[in-house]
């Protein structure tokens, strides 16, 4: 019985965890939605991966954060695979999203939910470095929001 | 009894390790976080709790996510027509779950009641008192004051504000304020019924990010006149009532936010004069008017408006927010019309 209970709750918590309540290679779906022309006013495809190279550049300037991506991550294959993610986060479907789930990239991670914020306000840094709106900024905001379950751990 | 007694002592133990636990592990430097993105924290409301500027939102203020503690020293001033307030406090957020804040308020009323007191002055002439009964307004010769201490706790019960963008669960926090009006010989001139009272809220917050908006709903159940500063109740007793309070905010850039509030208000001393030494003022209309005095009856009544804000937040860096606002608060007791700017500061750790 202990047992059962035990597997349900294991269950319960890996699958909370594991899947965000959209697909993630897709438009997020967010309340209200994320604008049609989202990725348009990313600058398409060549803007957003101005934007992500900017959020290394600025994720790697942040002592509280660049000690992980140094030790476990791979900048060039982030920076690529962000690119597409992102992509099809603002509604974007001409790309193919390669990479392993949220959840997996991170689970051995042990982030916390400072860490998370930290990424955030190197989101934002990013936007401003690539003379994006803070509007437009938002609506990556609401896209990437969502991953927040999938990707703190602690 | 015994049983109390017995147990009284391991819970002050509990308290003093926890507490000792706490400075401990401040000073190494482990509990304290100041993770949360900036602006995120809110500001601090009049009362003290972290919210927006009249309101107290499901946020907990600082800047400390769940990993650990933050807190933050606040003042308001509110230069109104009549009244000016000023209000300084400070507050803990615990692990983004719990805050406990503490605020004394002061507001001076200026000339305001000076029409009352020119009134027992003239009705109690050189003696100080009416038909007898010394009279004790709490109204000075010049510039009444009004002192009251707030103590607030809030909790976080469910949901993310921030984060959830793919549902519509808000955040929910519940609170609760302990507010204690120090002028109660005033209070009885203008008939409040209690100058001691608490007040719970149940709060929810959301940011839309795709519209750059947050809104907050909150439903306050009080007895409060003006916030408490004109103490709890009236005539008819102190039951309290639920009131909804209501913030918009929109977010202009990742350090400025503008926004509006409104704020439900009571109607407990609605259309009462106020008392001298057990006497109603109106009452008094023919002695004050073999006076002289007729015209004072009728600005002696008073009213209570809801209040409104509009404002702009401005976050330069994590330790410090700057708000102003023009606040639209209309009739305070015998007074109409009591607008003007509002500027409040929050310095974080
Ligand atoms: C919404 C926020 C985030 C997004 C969208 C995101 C996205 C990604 C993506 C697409 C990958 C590549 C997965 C793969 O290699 O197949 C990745 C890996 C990684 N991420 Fe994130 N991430 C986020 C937040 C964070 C945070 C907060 C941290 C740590 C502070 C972090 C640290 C890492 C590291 C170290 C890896 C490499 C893992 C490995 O190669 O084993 N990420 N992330």
């Amino acid at each position: 019985m202990k047992q059962l209970f035990r597997t349900i709750a294991i269950t319960f918590m890996l699958s909370v965890a594991a899947s965000p309540s959209f697909s993630q290679t897709g438009k997020t779906e967010t309340y209200p939605p994320i604008d049609s022309d989202a990725l348009e006013q990313f600058g398409g495809p060549e803007g957003v991966r101005n934007w992500v190279e900017s959020l290394f550049y600025y994720i790697m300037l942040d002592n509280r954060i660049n000690h992980v991506f140094r030790e476990f991550g791979n900048i060039e294959r982030q920076i690529y695979l962000n690119t597409q993610l992102l992509q099809l986060v603002l509604g974007g479907n001409e790309v193919e999203y390669q990479g392993a789930s949220m959840a997996a990239a991170h689970a051995d991670l042990g982030i916390t939910l400072t860490q998370f914020n930290a990424v955030v306000e190197a989101a934002y840094n990013a936007c401003e470095r690539i003379q994006l709106t803070y509007e437009a900024c938002n609506l990556m905001i609401a896209g990437l929001a969502p991953y927040k379950h999938a990707i703190v751990t602690r | 009894m015994e049983e109390a007694k017995r147990n009284k002592f391991p819970l002050s133990k509990g308290a003093a390790l926890f507490v000792a636990m706490l400075a401990s592990s401040i000073s190494h430097g482990d509990l304290f976080d100041s993770g949360k993105v900036l602006a995120t924290g809110g500001v601090s409301m009049i009362d003290g709790a972290g919210g927006g500027g009249i309101t107290p939102w499901a946020t907990i203020t600082g800047y400390a996510t769940k990993e650990g503690i933050n807190g933050d020293l606040h003042y308001t001033y509110a230069p109104l027509a009549n009244y000016t307030l000023h209000s300084v406090g400070a507050a803990v957020g615990f692990w983004d779950r719990f805050e406990l804040s503490y605020t004394s308020s002061s507001l001076t009323t200026g000339s305001t009641f000076d029409t009352v007191g020119l009134v027992t002055d003239t009705l109690g002439g050189a003696t100080g008192s009416l038909a007898g009964t010394p009279i004790n307004t709490g109204i000075e010769p010049f510039n009444t004051t009004i002192d009251m201490e707030v103590i607030g706790a809030k909790v976080r019960v469910f949901g993310e504000a921030i984060y959830d963008s793919d549902n519509l669960i808000p955040q929910v926090a519940i609170g609760a304020f302990y507010k204690n009006n120090k002028n109660e010989d005033l209070l009885k001139t203008l008939k409040a019924d209690k100058a001691k009272d608490w007040e719970a809220y149940i709060s929810a917050t959301k940011i839309f990010f795709p519209i750059n908006t947050l809104i907050n709903v909150t439903a306050r159940y009080t007895a409060a006149n003006q916030t408490g500063l004109v103490g709890f109740g009236g005539p008819g007793g102190s039951d309290k009532e639920i009131r909804p309070e209501v913030s918009i905010a929109y977010l202009l850039r990742k350090d400025t936010v503008i926004g509006m509030e409104w704020a439900k208000h009571g109607d407990n001393l609605e259309g009462e004069s106020v008392e001298v030494a057990g006497l109603d003022l109106t009452s008094l209309q023919p002695t004050l008017e073999t006076l002289g005095l007729s015209a004072v009856a009728g600005t002696l009544t008073q009213h209570e408006s809801d209040w409104y804000d509009i404002f702009v937040a401005f976050f330069p860096n994590k330790n410090l927010s700057i708000t102003m606002a023009y606040a639209m608060l209309g009739n305070i007791t015998i007074t109409p019309d009591q607008h003007g700017f509002y500027m409040s500061l929050q310095a974080s750790f």
